[in-house]
């Protein structure tokens, strides 16, 4: 079975711009965050994969099939674009019903979703007003609705958190979480926001100037860097020396001991040492590297 | 422990595993929803009053007709040279030029402007399936104003007529001309407006330059046609004498193409015209892009030969030259439509 996404030395020219070079990547089943600064070429990425492009070299397949070459294969993708894509004139009602034919659902079952999927995305109350009369956070809400109405294997959404408040945003993320967790609807999700991959996504594609940074599963990402940090009183030369002989790579990091790579059996060792030599504990926890010194380490 | 009385189930997420039907639907549904659009069908009652106001004008000179041949009686009718099916289309052309520059654009423009494009452009639908499904949606609204007048006229004609069925019998001639003829129409009333919708986002900039196209060409082949009728009936007295000046015959010769005179304008305008004279207007009949079509239409109604008086042949131009420009008339905003949806996707 092909896998869900796959990027083949995607390349994608406009005029004298390389908005994306070479790129190889592939995308499983699952949430997956495009992550990346304005001009990285996320956007573009995405609609190749939809089709709205042509690459100018290399490919870019959705199931196997090329949606640039092939209309049918976007029967099972939804997108939801970064900017305005809704007409003020009609209802969201009307609206959905019509996007779930154009993707070729028949009258009587678009209806059906329509209902189904504005209860979802909790429009349920609003859907018989014109779109024009909605609030941002309403019309992000739309935007996802239409990109879920003919029940896809995979969407697309292109910065669903922008402009919306804090709260707005949570509400966004909250619905994009249930989309991928309950649903069972694969999601390709670009953001230049940190908070929401991190919270969101179970693996992360950094793209910086066209190129892919980093990429592997969020977890992995902030796990394999995790670092205990131990502070007591005194004697630190003392536990450094108990911790080391332990076989922990142990270095002293100010007034703090640092230990990388730490798993369950590491945090035994730790509290042996630390019982052994008798030291007054201070503070020991762990501290996460997030996903955001990942990138700024990467920026820098 | 007491049991619930009731219970709320939260039927989560059902999935769709009905029919997808892919391209053919998306086409339908954008077809059927262009059709909508047009009548302002789905949205308030504002964007009806325009369409229903042009389908009244279009069939509103039709029941006047028809009630005034019914009053006279057949004779009189006759004697009066009473516009028949043949004329109709040259009495409400200007309305239906009008009516498409308006409404077609609506079709295209917004779609573009409020983005609504992209969400089409990535289901099963190719841009050539967009405009050509958009395009059919106005040709078959512009065929049902076109069609509209007719029916009204030959229904009321046939109503008003001693034997109905006698009259429908003599002159089911009428019934494929009009038919043909609005099919030749609707092409340029669909396709110029099309055309121009696709190269901006705002509706109002395609609909103004539509009917700037339209009432300039008019004019200004009006106008050549009476710089040359007039010279030439000067021309009578003293050949030398090339005295121009556009008088009231100009008045006339623009009811030629855009006013409701039909057939008896023409022969007074032609009574002015010499046969020698007016090549260059005649000509200039190539531009008026608004009255190609009714060109066209003539020769389908058989007027080319019948009716008119030889003289009048200077303002006309051989069928096969009304026909192949007609064809280029609609062949290149074809061209211009295509080409430019094919650029959304590069």
């Amino acid at each position: 079975m092909p896998p869900l996404l796959e990027a083949t030395d995607l390349t994608k020219r406009y005029g004298s711009t390389l908005a994306l070079d070479g790129v190889n990547f592939t995308v499983d089943r699952g949430i997956t965050g495009l992550l990346g600064p304005n001009g990285a070429g996320k956007s573009t990425a995405m609609k190749l994969f939809l089709g709205l492009l042509i690459p100018t070299s290399g490919s870019a397949t959705v199931m196997g099939e090329k949606p640039y070459e092939n209309v049918m294969a976007r029967t099972q993708l939804g997108y939801m674009p970064e900017h305005d894509c809704l007409p003020p004139a009609m209802t969201a009602t009307e609206f959905l019903a019509h996007m779930a034919q154009i993707s070729g659902l028949p009258p009587g079952a678009a209806r059906s979703r329509t209902a189904d999927i504005l209860r979802h995305v909790g429009l349920d109350e609003e859907r018989y007003r014109s779109i024009g009369e909605y609030s941002t956070g309403m019309k992000q809400r739309v935007k996802l609705a239409q990109a879920l109405v003919h029940d896809p294997e995979m969407v697309f959404l292109d910065e669903p958190t922008a402009g919306l408040d804090p709260i707005g945003r949570e509400e966004m993320l909250a619905l994009i979480r249930r989309t991928g967790r309950e649903f069972g609807i694969s999601i390709m999700l670009s953001t230049h926001l940190m908070g929401d991959v991190e919270t969101t996504c179970d693996r992360i594609i950094v793209l910086e100037g066209g190129t892919v940074t980093e990429a592997g599963e969020v977890a992995g990402f902030t796990a394999e860097t995790e670092t205990v940090y131990i502070d007591v009183y005194e004697d630190v030369a003392n536990l450094l020396k108990a911790l080391s002989t332990r076989g922990l790579e142990a270095t002293q990091d100010g007034v703090s001991i640092a230990v990388e790579a730490v798993g369950d059996a590491e945090y035994d060792q730790i509290r042996d040492a630390l019982a052994e030599t008798g030291s007054r504990l201070r503070r020991l926890g762990p501290r996460r590297r997030r996903l955001s010194d990942i990138f700024r380490d990467n920026t820098e | 422990m007491s049991t619930p009385e009731g219970q709320v189930f939260d039927l989560g997420y059902r999935h769709y595993d009905g029919p997808r039907e892919g391209r053919g639907r998306a086409r339908r549904a954008l077809f059927v929803n262009g059709i909508r659009t047009c009548f302002g069908l789905g949205r308030g009652a504002w964007a009806k009053v325009l369409p229903i106001l042009f389908l009244v004008s279009v069939m509103a000179p039709a029941a006047v007709l028809s009630i005034m041949a019914g009053l006279l009686g057949e004779v009189f009718a006759d004697v009066l040279n009473l516009p028949g099916p043949q004329d109709y289309y040259q009495i409400v052309s200007p309305i239906l030029l009008i009516f498409a520059a308006i409404i077609a654009p609506e079709l295209l423009c917004p779609d573009r402007q409020n983005g609504v494009i992209n969400l089409y452009l990535v289901r099963p639908l190719s841009s050539n399936d967009y405009v050509v499904s958009r395009w059919l949606a106005f040709f078959v609204v512009s065929l049902v104003f076109i069609y509209a007048g007719q029916v009204v006229l030959l229904a009321g004609l046939a109503m008003g007529s001693q034997e109905p069925l006698d009259y429908l019998r003599e002159n089911w001639a009428h019934f494929p001309r009009f038919l043909l003829a609005g099919l030749t129409i609707a092409a340029v009333t669909t396709t110029i407006p099309l055309a121009a919708a696709s190269l901006t986002t705002r509706r109002a900039y395609a609909s103004l330059a539509v009917i700037g196209l339209f009432v300039v060409s008019t004019v200004v082949v009006a106008a050549l046609n009476a710089v040359e009728c007039t010279s030439s009936s000067d021309a009578e007295g003293s050949v030398s004498s090339q005295q121009v000046e556009p008088d009231s015959t100009s008045d006339r010769s623009v009811v030629v193409t855009f006013g409701p005179g039909g057939q008896s304008e023409f022969a007074d305008l032609d009574t002015v015209c010499e046969p020698e004279f007016g090549i260059a207007g005649r000509w200039a009949r190539l531009l008026d892009f608004g009255g190609i079509p009714l060109q066209v239409s003539d020769l389908i109604f058989d007027e080319y030969d019948e009716e008119l008086t030889p003289d009048s042949e200077q303002i006309r131009l051989p069928p096969a030259v009304s026909v192949a420009w007609w064809a280029i008339v609609v062949a290149v905003p074809a061209g211009i439509l295509w080409a430019r949806y094919r650029r959304l996707v590069t």
